[in-house]
């Protein structure tokens, strides 16, 4: 009886192999002949079009090449650049997408929905705006830093694991959700290449899928504190010759008709001093104190009046109206009042004493 | 041919076998898909009312399962419904379980499909699930039915996976806001449909009566499981609310899926792959335990349940089904319109199994207890 079960399934798949007449496996992802792609960089092309680049072959030590090409669409630039290489390059590791300023002022919806429904292609994807020319910065280093794609790769992931306040890392799931989310505002990095230089600029906000501005300095910082990570771990203040370090914030909002109290609880401590007063004395640290709160109050306004004229709202302020028993404000609704709003900021500065009082 | 003993009963099953059989029943294929579907917050409070009521059908489940002419098995069918209405009755049943066996395995494969092997056939998916649900099948209903433990302990661990989700970054409670309905619309009727349908299930246990044997405490085990499913569908739901926020909840195809591939792990990257993986178990495991009532429900038809059943019969009906398979995958499951239809088609008769087996067979066996009087 056993005998016939086996026969009769051997039959039975014998038949469908026949029937498909194909092998099942299509993809070859045998690793000695695949390039695993860490980065894709997008750039405005010529007549329209994307040049689109990456670094081959990653974390496999062999004279890297950068291959770019001009594109129609993404997933072209995929194709093409199978046909002038000798690896094929798969997305399954696909960390980073740097997408170029004047791309991202277009709109990113066409980009990031590709690489959305792809499967292969992991929502924590980093994306990040570049100001200048990324291809060219990557070419010149391609051989004082032959894996700077991947360092780069782990510096994205560095700072976002712990929220520390240097950078806003953003991924794929968490812009598409911010951009699909109403009374939100998707954010990315804005980094800046030169030949010599790759530097964190700030912050990008975006209406819709459009990049509208950047945010950068002490606007990123306080940007950081308010709504990203509620943490920044060095805050230099020039103007003041102070660093504040290790600060983390409590952000309590109230909305009233047309006006907003944003009320900020700062936790930290003076980490460098290098102006007149004596900080050791307790008045004159007090003084400082007030500085501080002064200088962040200033700042804070004239961040939220810059949001205010850019009409986004990347602080979120406006799901403060979110109550569990009211039907949410729509987002041209909240616009509306968002540009009307009064800002009254409030820093509540708790900066630890050096020395005990005795 | 020889004989082949599909339907012997050789032991007893203890109590838990039922809370293992009922929430594994009821975690099959939609609860997979549910959170697109249910998509605003307010719809967690519709799962626990659904829920509420699944355990009010419960209790009509368990009054059955204390009528002895249920556990003879197919004599009592004659006796409750007569030679005649038991054909007609296993023919209608067949049609609601082919539907179920498709919906479930096509969705499945549909899944890996899409995640796992997107360059495969997806026939050959499909025949290898058939091919591995006849060799538990072929194990007989005893065996079939202990499957289940080895199945609930391969799968229920998953739902540990979710909790990374209630906490911040990815946390936030105004995504869950508002929390009651601000809006009621045919939509969201259709929700709640969805999930009376996902919840369907231990209405096939009945016929497992004869197997189960007699349970003296059937209404306890039937809560557990039943409880233990809301349960998973809760923190299934307001996990998914959190991680895609409401609005883009509905535009990801497969969330839970979507969900666990966000985690990371150091050892492990795709531990979505690994829970898809795993989810072959419990498919498998419907799959066979389907199969062997369709096949019983196909002797009853014709009218040979009381022969002993041959080997060849079964193998024709397996070809028979793996065939109908391949061809319905082939139409209409790979386009758009078909695969919904079908959906729609198994939300409707899910729900409406679920809701009147059981008090259908309650009725007949009040009614022949009256007439026995």
């Amino acid at each position: 009886m056993k005998r016939n079960y086996c026969v009769s399934l051997l039959v039975l798949s014998g038949v469908f192999i026949l029937i498909t007449g194909c092998a099942p496996f299509v993809e070859n992802n045998r690793i000695e002949e695949i390039a695993p792609v860490i980065f894709w960089s997008i750039d405005q092309g010529e007549e329209g079009r994307l040049s689109i680049c990456t670094l081959v072959p990653p974390l496999v030590k062999e004279k890297k090449r950068l291959l770019t090409q001009n594109v129609h669409l993404l997933k072209e630039g995929g194709k093409l650049f199978n046909l002038i290489y000798y690896r094929e390059l798969k997305l399954g590791q696909l960390r980073m997408l740097l997408v170029n300023e004047e791309v991202a002022k277009q709109g990113l919806n066409s980009l990031i929905n590709t690489l959305f429904i792809d499967p292969e292609v992991s929502p924590r994807l980093y994306l990040v705006i570049i100001k200048g020319d990324f291809e060219a910065y990557i070419q010149n280093q391609l051989d004082k830093q032959p894996n700077l794609d991947y360092f780069l790769y782990r510096m994205f992931k560095h700072y976002e694991e712990k929220h520390q306040g240097e950078m806003s890392i953003v991924n794929l799931h968490t812009f598409m959700k911010n951009l699909h989310t109403p009374l939100s505002v998707p954010f990315l990095p804005v980094f800046k290449a030169g030949k010599e230089s790759f530097t964190y600029e700030g912050t990008a906000f975006f209406r819709h899928d459009a990049m509208i501005a950047t945010a950068s300095g002490i606007d990123d910082q306080i940007m950081q504190l308010l709504s990203n990570d509620h943490y920044l771990r060095l805050l230099p203040i020039p103007s003041l010759s102070v660093t504040v370090g290790h600060i983390r914030s409590k952000v309590r909002i109230k909305l009233a008709d047309s006006s907003a109290a944003v009320n900020v609880e700062l936790y930290g401590r003076v980490e460098e001093y290098r102006g007149d007063k004596d900080i050791l004395d307790h008045a004159e640290a007090t003084e400082l104190n007030d500085q501080i709160q002064t200088y962040l109050e200033k700042h804070t306004l004239e961040l939220l009046q810059k949001m205010q004229r850019w009409k986004v709202d990347p602080l979120e302020i406006g799901r403060h109206t979110m109550t569990p028993f009211t039907k949410p404000m729509s987002d041209e609704a909240w616009l509306e009042k968002w540009q009307q709003l009064k800002f009254d900021v409030n820093y509540d500065i708790d900066i630890q004493p050096f020395v005990e009082k005795k | 041919m020889k004989a082949i003993s599909l339907y012997n009963k050789t032991s007893a099953f203890n109590g838990i076998y039922i809370v293992f059989l009922v929430n594994r029943l009821q975690m099959l294929y939609f609860v997979l898909l549910q959170a697109t579907f249910l998509v605003y917050p307010h719809m967690i409070w519709a799962i626990v009312a659904v829920g509420a009521l699944s355990q009010i059908n419960l209790i009509l489940v368990s009054k059955c399962f204390s009528s002895e002419l249920l556990l003879k098995g197919y004599q009592g069918y004659v006796e409750l419904f007569g030679k005649q209405g038991v054909r007609i009755l296993a023919g209608i049943g067949l049609l609601f379980l082919i539907v179920k066996i498709i919906v479930t395995v096509l969705g499945y494969m549909e899944m890996v499909h899409y995640f796992v092997f997107p360059s495969m056939d997806s026939n050959w998916l499909i025949l290898s699930v058939l091919l591995l649900g006849y060799y538990v099948a072929a194990k007989g209903m005893d065996n079939t039915i202990r499957y289940v433990s080895i199945v609930f302990l391969c799968t229920f661990w998953m739902i540990g996976l979710v909790f990374p989700f209630f906490f911040p970054p990815i946390a936030s409670i105004y995504d869950l806001f508002p929390l009651v309905p601000t809006s009621w619309t045919f939509q969201s009727w259709k929700g709640v449909l969805l999930i009376w349908s996902s919840l369907s299930g231990p209405e096939y246990l009945l016929v497992l009566l004869p197997w189960l044997g007699k349970q003296q405490k059937s209404l306890k085990y039937l809560s557990i499981g039943n409880a233990i499913s809301v349960a998973e569908y809760l923190l299934l739901f307001i996990a998914a609310i959190l991680f895609f926020g409401s609005h883009y909840l509905d535009k990801s195809k497969f969330p839970v899926k979507s969900m666990i591939r966000y985690l990371q792990s150091p050892i492990f990257e795709r531990i979505d792959i690994l829970m898809v993986s795993l989810h072959i178990f419990l498919v498998v495991f419907a799959f066979s335990i389907f199969m062997l009532m369709f096949y019983g429900g196909l002797r009853i038809v014709m009218g040979r349940s009381l022969q002993p059943g041959k080997l060849t019969g079964f193998v024709i009906s397996l070809i028979a089904l793996t065939a109908v398979m391949i061809i319905l995958n082939e139409w209409i499951w790979k386009g758009y319109t078909g695969t919904n239809m079908l959906l729609e088609l198994q939300i409707w008769l899910g729900a409406l199994t679920y809701l009147l087996v059981p008090s259908f067979f309650l009725l007949a066996i009040k009614r022949k207890e009256r007439l026995k009087l």
